[in-house]
């Protein structure tokens, strides 16, 4: 389900940070020197643990937050700006809407505020399948609904970059999905959105690209094949000396590790599986153990950020 | 700047919060200022009349209800009472952002904050100005139903005098819906902005004078004159105090109005400016 990365990456910066930096009082230090970068088309996943510093750079990025040092340019021009904001639509952390207006009425207010024909309200609750409740007051929302309804006002200005922050936080599974499918589908395109979370299976699903933070500082970016590394081939084979000069001929002595439990580690293209096998198998070697091993993207953030169980 | 003023607009004409105030407010004027009143300088017991002086009785106290009186009227019992439904009025619309969330929603959205800020004060001053034309429809209202039941002439003050009354209390509101919109700013809620608004607006400056009265003379009356509330006062006494026979008047206007109103003019300017250099400068965090 997972997109390639888009022919732009590389090309125009639709985000772009430099040294940016949060400092609140004396001590606590919530972003430090970020340097981030998101292309435009791709679906950027900002991944990190709670309290990492995801929310207060999105916030930094749409200008409510002021950085203590560092700059940044969101859609071409400074963040919070007038300019800036009438090209991003965003939801940072739950939506917050009036609740006593319904939801049609609190999309026609918004639509008042940027400037958008109010024509684009009934369509964007038409894309968050929210129309048979649009009439409804927002108090009497589920917290899926509200959520869909933040995407919804995230869509009215039909803008060049969504700013999503934990946009499946407390939705049920059928509700995480339909907003995983929404966001995919609203990635697609010439679209951009940079997307926080810290739900590994949603970024692995949705993302293009991947920047993980951890107390405040990206530690790692790229795609998620990237991040996962290489995949590598777990051998067993007895005699063990035949096996390992089989493979480090068919790998190369710097791809090949023995491992103390008898076994060997290859890098090494997967789908060559098949035909290591059958020159072990010539060689005349017994393979007792033989199987891919590809690091999950938790396996890669857990080492990345430290984080141990569950986010 | 439109934009903004429309949208909130927008929401004061959805939210009940802002039509129950308005109407507690205008039913208070109709209950309070005349049928009640009436009630009681009519069908009043003798014993209400003790403690006046010799002569006086409670039906002379009915002239304050007629037309020619409606204006000073509105203007002794509003010009006070009515800043506290004004200063609640500010504290709502604003104060109510914070405690949902909504300053957020309403900083991404297209415009700067100032502008949104401005958006909101000047939607905030129509709705005061139809508050304060609502109070003295209703007080007029009340005044020739009264005038009528008594068969007294129905001569109503100059437009020009009610357009002034009207004026000035529309300032006294306005000064005190920004003293609230202000404090709401500066506390990120409504409890809390209310609760130090109204101890300030009953309980401080009376505290503060009846304290300072200790030193005699001019003294409180130099001093009183740079204060909020008392130039409200003062500017609502400029407009004359209704002659009740055999009360004597009540003391003069500390001020004339040029200067309550120059007062007032300062404190709103420097509530808003309080609240537009916050708005502008701190971080939204929540």
């Amino acid at each position: 389900m997972r997109r390639p990365p888009p022919s732009g990456v590389g090309g125009e910066r639709v985000v772009e940070t430099h040294g940016l930096t949060k400092h609140y009082g004396k001590g606590i230090i919530a972003v430090e020197a970020l340097d981030l970068n998101v292309y435009r088309g791709e679906v950027y996943g900002f991944l990190g643990p709670n309290g990492a510093g995801k929310t207060t750079t999105l916030r930094m990025l749409l200008g409510l937050i002021r950085p203590t040092s560092g700059s940044a340019r969101v859609a071409g021009a400074a963040p919070g700006s007038p300019a800036s904001l009438a090209r991003v639509g965003a939801i940072v952390e739950t939506p917050a809407f009036y609740p006593y207006m319904t939801g049609y009425d609190n999309l026609r207010l918004l639509a008042m505020y940027c400037g958008v024909a109010t024509s684009r309200v009934d369509a964007c609750l038409a894309e968050v399948d929210l129309t048979p409740r649009a009439h409804h007051k927002f108090s009497t929302y589920s917290l899926g609904m509200k959520q869909r309804l933040g995407i919804a006002a995230a869509l009215l200005k039909e803008p060049e970059l969504l700013v999503l922050d934990e946009p499946t936080n407390g939705l049920d599974p059928q509700g995480m999905a339909d907003v995983r499918n929404l966001i995919i589908e609203l990635g697609k395109g010439d679209r951009t959105v940079l997307i926080s979370s810290h739900l590994l299976g949603e970024v692995e699903q949705m993302c293009t690209r991947v920047g993980v933070i951890r107390k405040g500082k990206i530690v790692a970016e790229g795609t998620v094949d990237q991040l996962r590394g290489a995949a590598t081939l777990t051998v067993r084979g007895t005699p063990a000396a035949t096996a390992r000069a089989i493979l480090i001929q068919q790998a190369g002595a710097e791809n090949v590790t023995a491992l103390p439990d008898g076994t060997f580690s290859l890098v090494i293209d997967l789908q060559r599986t098949a035909e290591i096998n059958q020159h072990l198998v010539q060689a005349g070697v017994a393979v007792t153990e033989l199987h891919a091993d590809e690091r999950s993207l938790e396996d890669v953030f857990m080492e990345l950020t430290g984080t141990v169980g569950g986010l | 700047m439109y934009a903004a003023f429309r949208g909130e607009l927008f929401k004061f004409v959805r939210r009940p919060g802002i039509w129950v105030l308005m109407i507690l407010l205008l039913v208070l004027a109709v209950l309070i200022g005349y049928a009640v009143s009436y009630l009681v300088d009519t069908f009043g017991s003798a014993a209400g009349s003790q403690g006046l002086p010799a002569g006086t009785t409670m039906a002379d106290f009915k002239v304050a209800l007629y037309p020619e009186n409606f204006v000073k009227g509105t203007m002794g019992t509003w010009g006070a009472l009515g800043g506290v439904f004004a200063l609640i009025m500010g504290v709502l619309v604003q104060g109510s952002e914070f405690g949902w969330g909504t300053t957020k929603t309403l900083y991404t959205q297209r415009f700067g904050r100032l502008t949104m800020l401005f958006g909101k004060i000047l939607a905030l001053a129509v709705l005061l100005l139809v508050m304060v034309a609502g109070l003295f429809a209703v007080d007029a209202a009340s005044s020739w139903v009264v005038a009528l039941i008594d068969g007294k002439p129905v001569a109503f003050p100059g437009w020009d005098v009610i357009v002034q009354a009207i004026v000035a209390s529309f300032l006294i509101f306005g000064f005190w819906a920004i003293f609230g919109l202000g404090l709401a700013t500066i506390f990120r809620q409504s409890a809390m902005a209310i609760g130090l608004g109204l101890a300030y607006a009953l309980v401080v400056e009376v505290l503060i004078f009846s304290l300072l009265r200790g030193f005699g003379g001019k003294v409180v009356q130099q001093i009183e004159q740079w204060f909020p509330i008392a130039n409200t006062g003062s500017l609502a006494r400029s407009f004359g105090e209704i002659k009740i026979k055999g009360i004597p008047p009540g003391p003069a206007p500390f001020a004339d109005a040029t200067h309550s109103v120059l007062m007032l003019l300062l404190y709103l300017a420097i509530f808003a400016g309080i609240a537009a250099w916050l708005s502008r400068t701190r971080d939204v965090t929540a």
